[in-house]
């Protein structure tokens, strides 16, 4: 109750088919609330069971990632009831898209894979951390990395890039679900960002490098491109 | 001296926090906070970071005490469990209520509207000098917190100690 009251005072940034997010004070200090909302055409109990488990799933998923130094948002606290998480809010950062996007316009048409490798490195280097640490993001797109504006940085090691959304993530070891968590991110980023397959590439060269599971998920990878991200379901 | 915070979910609701050193009688004050004669939540600065770790517990207390979900008998004993990264009620009074041996305690209070009657009621029961809420992060004992909250390294290059800790009891009750 008391929640809704004040997210009901709050500023709407984003609404999206699972959750709302806003931005507010909290604390003291400048938050990020997503609140998943009730679902109604879903059956009320299934859609509380969902709603609930996909909160946990998500705090759960952040505490492990920060437990293994991958850069996510802390939380400050959580409401089971009206299934809101509020997080800390990334100051002075932009979403690896915007970035991506603003970059290609401002040198075009070729210096682009120049400027943005450091970053496509750095996300690959995360990304390996991430999965052998065995949690699957479930939704990996280049509006779910941030980036801590701080200067031009050419070096991979500098960029601050912090990853978000958990809401679909799970913990799971097999190279299949990292493999299709890598397809997932590579059709959306060649879909939002055209012409950038050589910078896709560099990425995926930096995850291999960077993993030590790497190779079972690539070989994983080249199979899923192959079918699609869902497993045949015959046999 | 002391520092207060209004609950943005609560906003009658102001969380007050007050710091003293050379406290001469930890073991009386212990023993009135638990027979239930103090209306304050009294807590050992070692175990703390920064004031702000005493406003997540509140927080997460005063939420709980509305919708009727508190795991301990009240809104003071709440705060010193939501203190701790573990679900063990009494480690938590341990680890984050003062002893008798404690020369320090920082005291936290709850209160809707004018709290200033209790302030001075609590304040005046604790034989010691008053100083800074400021100074708390100088009383923290760093080693004993990072060993308490399983703080690893690699987490604490990517944030502060304070985030580590913060993050730690928000999300103790799923792990």
């Amino acid at each position: 109750m008391a929640v809704s009251n004040f997210l009901s005072k709050g500023s709407l940034l984003k609404q999206g088919a699972e959750a709302r997010v806003y931005r507010d004070i909290f604390l003291g200090k400048s938050t990020i609330i997503k609140e998943r909302f009730p679902k109604k055409y879903r059956h009320p109990l299934l859609d509380e069971k969902l709603t609930h488990r996909r909160t946990v799933q998500e705090v759960r998923s952040i505490q492990r990632c920060r437990k293994a130094g991958i850069p996510t948002p802390v939380v400050y606290f959580v409401d089971y009831t009206s299934h809101c998480i509020f997080l800390e809010d990334i100051a002075d950062s932009v979403t690896v898209r915007d970035h991506i996007v603003s970059t290609q316009h401002q040198s075009h048409p070729s210096p682009t894979l120049e400027h943005l490798a450091p970053l496509a490195v750095k996300v690959g280097q995360i990304l390996a951390q991430m999965h052998d640490e065995d949690v699957v993001h479930g939704d990996l797109t280049t509006s779910n990395m941030l980036l801590r504006r701080n200067g031009d940085v050419e070096d991979a090691s500098e960029l601050s890039l912090v990853l978000i959304d958990f809401g679909l993530s799970y913990i799971s070891g097999l190279p299949e679900d990292k493999g299709v968590d890598l397809y997932v991110l590579e059709k959306a980023f060649l879909s939002t960002h055209p012409n950038t397959e050589a910078l896709f590439q560099k990425l995926l060269e930096s995850y291999t490098a960077s993993s030590k599971k790497s190779s079972a998920v690539i070989k994983k990878l080249d199979e899923v491109r192959l079918r699609g991200r869902k497993r045949s379901m015959v046999g | 001296m002391h520092t207060s915070h209004q609950l943005e979910l609560y906003p009658g609701q102001t969380v007050t926090q007050v710091l003293f050193k050379c406290v001469r009688n930890s073991a009386d004050l212990r023993k009135s906070a638990m027979e239930g004669k103090i209306n304050a939540a009294l807590i050992n600065p070692k175990m703390l970071v920064d004031p702000f770790q005493v406003i997540v517990a509140a927080n997460k207390a005063v939420h709980l005490q509305n919708i009727g979900k508190m795991k301990t008998r009240s809104l003071y004993s709440e705060i010193l469990f939501n203190l701790s990264p573990t679900n063990n009620i009494s480690e938590a009074f341990r680890r984050f209520g003062i002893s008798d041996a404690d020369d320090a305690v920082l005291v936290v209070l709850v209160a809707t509207d004018d709290e200033s009657q209790t302030l001075a009621d609590v304040t005046e029961m604790v034989d010691g000098q008053q100083v800074h809420v400021e100074e708390l992060p100088t009383l923290s004992d760093v080693t004993q917190i990072r060993k308490l909250y399983k703080v690893t390294p690699q987490e604490e290059k990517i944030g502060s100690l304070l985030d580590s800790v913060v993050c730690k009891m928000a999300t103790k009750d799923v792990m």
